[in-house]
């Protein structure tokens, strides 16, 4: 998998390459927006890294840019700024994620995976979390080395936690995702669901575990070995 | 409602109307003056008239006497109204000649003889009708030599004048206090459309605030008198504008200049495995960024106000929190839910401010909250957001403290610098709401950020 970091600080730059390297990735860095615009032309990258504040123009406009020619890379904006009216105009204009900087460089992980674990993605086909591998096209879950058996709706719910692996999926989007219109949908469908498929990930031994935010929805979280 | 004195307008129709009023008295009164002055000029001159009609009428008859030998229309004239028209003639001597009615001749015949000047003079209460009379004697040549004449006249016999004048005011002087409000309405227009510029104005300028300073105020069409004015307070707003340019500027490009080393910082330690220096250090580095993004918070709420004019739903603001929020609690062994209403509660403010402030409310719950227990985060239908912990509280005694800046308690577990709440009470004044500590009804303490419902 092919990442693009766009950032002028080149210590930055640096260190960026080298922990997305250590994930994983193939990574090229370029420090100027012209510089952008002829990689992301010439290679088919994955994602990229867009630092917003760039010598040679707002990494806003190249990202405007990008979504005016039809390209849906999928974008993690970082920003130095003051992140009010960054994030919010940074959203606007196609970012898919953003994140401030100082940052984790765990959380830059975290967050680039989940943007190629949407549908379609890099990461998209077959998703990982801690022990559990999913094939989202052979609808195959196993965990660590036995497969798990898991009825339809369970199934689609571990998928969508497993896309957005550490972070809430609120309830309503599960319900949204996973009965159509025309569907009975009784108050605590969802949570009855939930209910046996953590018991099963439990029980099979996996090393990810969902949490309920109460009032809001669930997460996959991965546990330690 | 405004006092007349206060404005410029009122104060100009309150002069203008008095100014007015005072015009129309003096031209009705001269009106007056002059009809009735009229009037008198008219009688004076009948009476004399009278007198010299009389004196025509003197003769000398064949006996050598003089008499009085009115043409005979005028003397049914004299003898039909007795009571209104009198005449007296004596001859030098003083014998009267002729009387109409010998009462006056008697009343007269105890005067001093007229002189050729004539002599006005008022009979009062006289005759069968005790009326009052205005008079002339005069002397005058006849054909019998110079003889006294005086002759009255009732005063009621000056009515019919008098009603003439009066009927040509009530008909006609009415005009006065209409074109006295005609002119008062066209000059109080006159003002009020002067003045509407500047109200113009005044509303344009009532809307300039923090996050509107590019607004500058029409210098056309205005009064001379007050273009100066205008201007003078446009070349400030630039100032004022540029000043606040300048300090936006300021702590955007501080906030770069500080995060890009921490960032180099923290991302060179992330690089260097797990050591028992890199992770004190990693904790050192995590610190001084937290430190940073708060002083950074600071100055910019200190630079520029809140933009605090956007419908805000705050239960989507707290969702947002929550879910946000949700990995980093749970990684620290906390649960964290969420108890929203079922239908949107607006307020008006900014929401990027009241997440900030959020964030801080449950970084300070889930740190202070026991291990495995639940932070809540409550919207109240009331347009509050509540969170709420169950670790040791507040004590009373520092409630209002809390809030101030660089305060820290004596237990203060936190690597914070006590700019947490006092952002988050700023971020509240901005808003003109609050924020307020209690204790939690299940133990612990409750922070509550009270905001104004809209519709």
């Amino acid at each position: 998998m092919r990442l693009l970091i766009i950032e002028d600080e080149a210590r930055i730059a640096e260190l960026l390459k080298a922990a997305l390297e250590g994930a994983g990735f193939a990574v090229d860095t370029v420090a100027l927006c012209a510089d952008a615009r002829e990689a992301l032309s010439l290679a088919p990258y994955d994602a990229a890294i867009l630092d917003l504040g760039l010598p040679d123009g707002d990494g806003l406009t190249l990202l405007k840019e990008l979504r005016a020619n039809g390209n849906l890379i999928p974008v993690l904006v970082l920003t130095a700024r003051d992140a009010v009216e960054d994030r919010v105009s940074g959203l606007d204009r196609g970012a898919d994620d953003y994140l401030i900087k100082p940052f984790a460089m765990t959380e830059l992980i975290a967050r680039t995976k989940a943007l190629l674990r949407r549908p379609g993605g890099a990461l998209g086909a077959t998703l990982h979390a801690g022990n559990i591998t999913f094939d989202t096209v052979g609808r195959d879950v196993r965990v660590g080395e036995g497969a798990l058996a898991l009825p339809r709706r369970e199934c689609a719910i571990l998928e969508h936690l497993m896309r957005r692996l550490g972070r809430v999926v609120p309830k309503q989007v599960l319900e949204e995702k996973l009965y159509g219109i025309d569907d009975e949908l009784e108050s605590n469908a969802i949570p009855v669901h939930v209910h046996h498929l953590r018991r099963k990930l439990v029980d099979a031994g996996a090393h990810a575990e969902i949490h309920t935010v109460r009032g809001v929805g669930y997460l996959l979280m991965e546990t330690k070995p | 409602m405004r006092l007349p004195g206060r404005s410029l307008q009122g104060r100009l129709a309150v002069r203008l109307a008095l100014v007015y009023l005072v015009v129309t008295i003096l031209a009705v009164g001269l009106l007056l003056f002059r009809a009735f002055d009229s009037a008198a000029a008219l009688n004076n001159r009948e009476l004399r008239l009278r007198a010299t009609d009389i004196a025509r009428a003197v003769s000398v008859d064949a006996s050598g006497a003089v008499t009085l030998a009115m043409p005979p229309a005028l003397a049914a004239a004299y003898a039909a109204s007795e009571d209104g028209d009198l005449f007296v003639v004596r001859d030098r001597g003083g014998r009267i000649i002729a009387a109409s009615p010998a009462a006056f001749g008697e009343r007269v015949a105890q005067w001093p003889l007229a002189s050729e000047e004539p002599n006005w003079f008022r009979l009062d209460d006289f005759g069968p009708r005790v009326q009052d009379y205005y008079g002339l004697s005069v002397a005058m040549r006849t054909q019998a030599g110079m003889v006294s004449i005086t002759v009255a006249q009732a005063d009621g016999a000056h009515a019919f004048v008098e009603s003439i004048v009066a009927d040509f005011l009530f008909e006609t002087a009415w005009i006065f206090p209409l074109l006295l409000a005609i002119s008062l309405i066209i000059a109080i227009v006159v003002i009020r459309a002067g003045v509407k510029p500047i109200m113009q104005i005044s509303e344009r300028a009532a809307a300039i605030g923090p996050w509107t300073t590019s607004i500058r105020l029409p210098e056309t069409d205005l009064p001379s008198e007050v273009a100066p004015l205008v201007s003078a307070m446009n070349r400030a707003l630039d100032r004022l504008e540029q000043g606040m340019v300048v300090q936006r500027q300021f702590t955007d490009n501080a906030a770069h200049e500080l995060r890009t080393p921490l960032a180099i910082v923290t991302a060179a330690l992330d690089t260097m495995g797990d050591s028992a220096e890199v992770v004190k250090l990693r904790a050192d580095v995590a610190r001084m960024n937290h430190l940073v993004a708060r002083l950074l918070s600071v100055a910019r709420l200190d630079a520029q106000p809140l933009d605090v004019s956007s419908k805000v739903d705050l239960n989507e603001t707290a969702r947002g929190v929550v879910e946000a929020m949700a990995p980093w609690a749970i990684a620290q062994n906390r649960h964290i839910a969420l108890v929203q209403q079922k239908a949107p509660v607006f307020i008006l403010g900014n929401a990027p401010a009241i997440e900030d402030a959020l964030r801080n409310l449950v970084e300070n719950a889930v740190t202070y909250a026991q291990a495995g227990h639940e932070v809540t985060v409550g919207v109240g239908e009331d347009g509050s957001v509540s969170v709420a912990d169950d670790g040791p509280g507040v004590p009373v005694e520092d409630r209002e403290r809390i809030f101030e800046r660089f305060w820290r308690g004596p237990d203060a577990r936190r690597d914070g610098a006590g700019l947490g709440l006092s952002i988050i009470a700023e971020i509240m004044k901005a808003h003109r709401g609050t924020v307020s500590v209690e204790d939690n009804p299940g133990g612990g303490a409750l922070f509550k950020l009270s905001f104004m419902r809209v519709m």
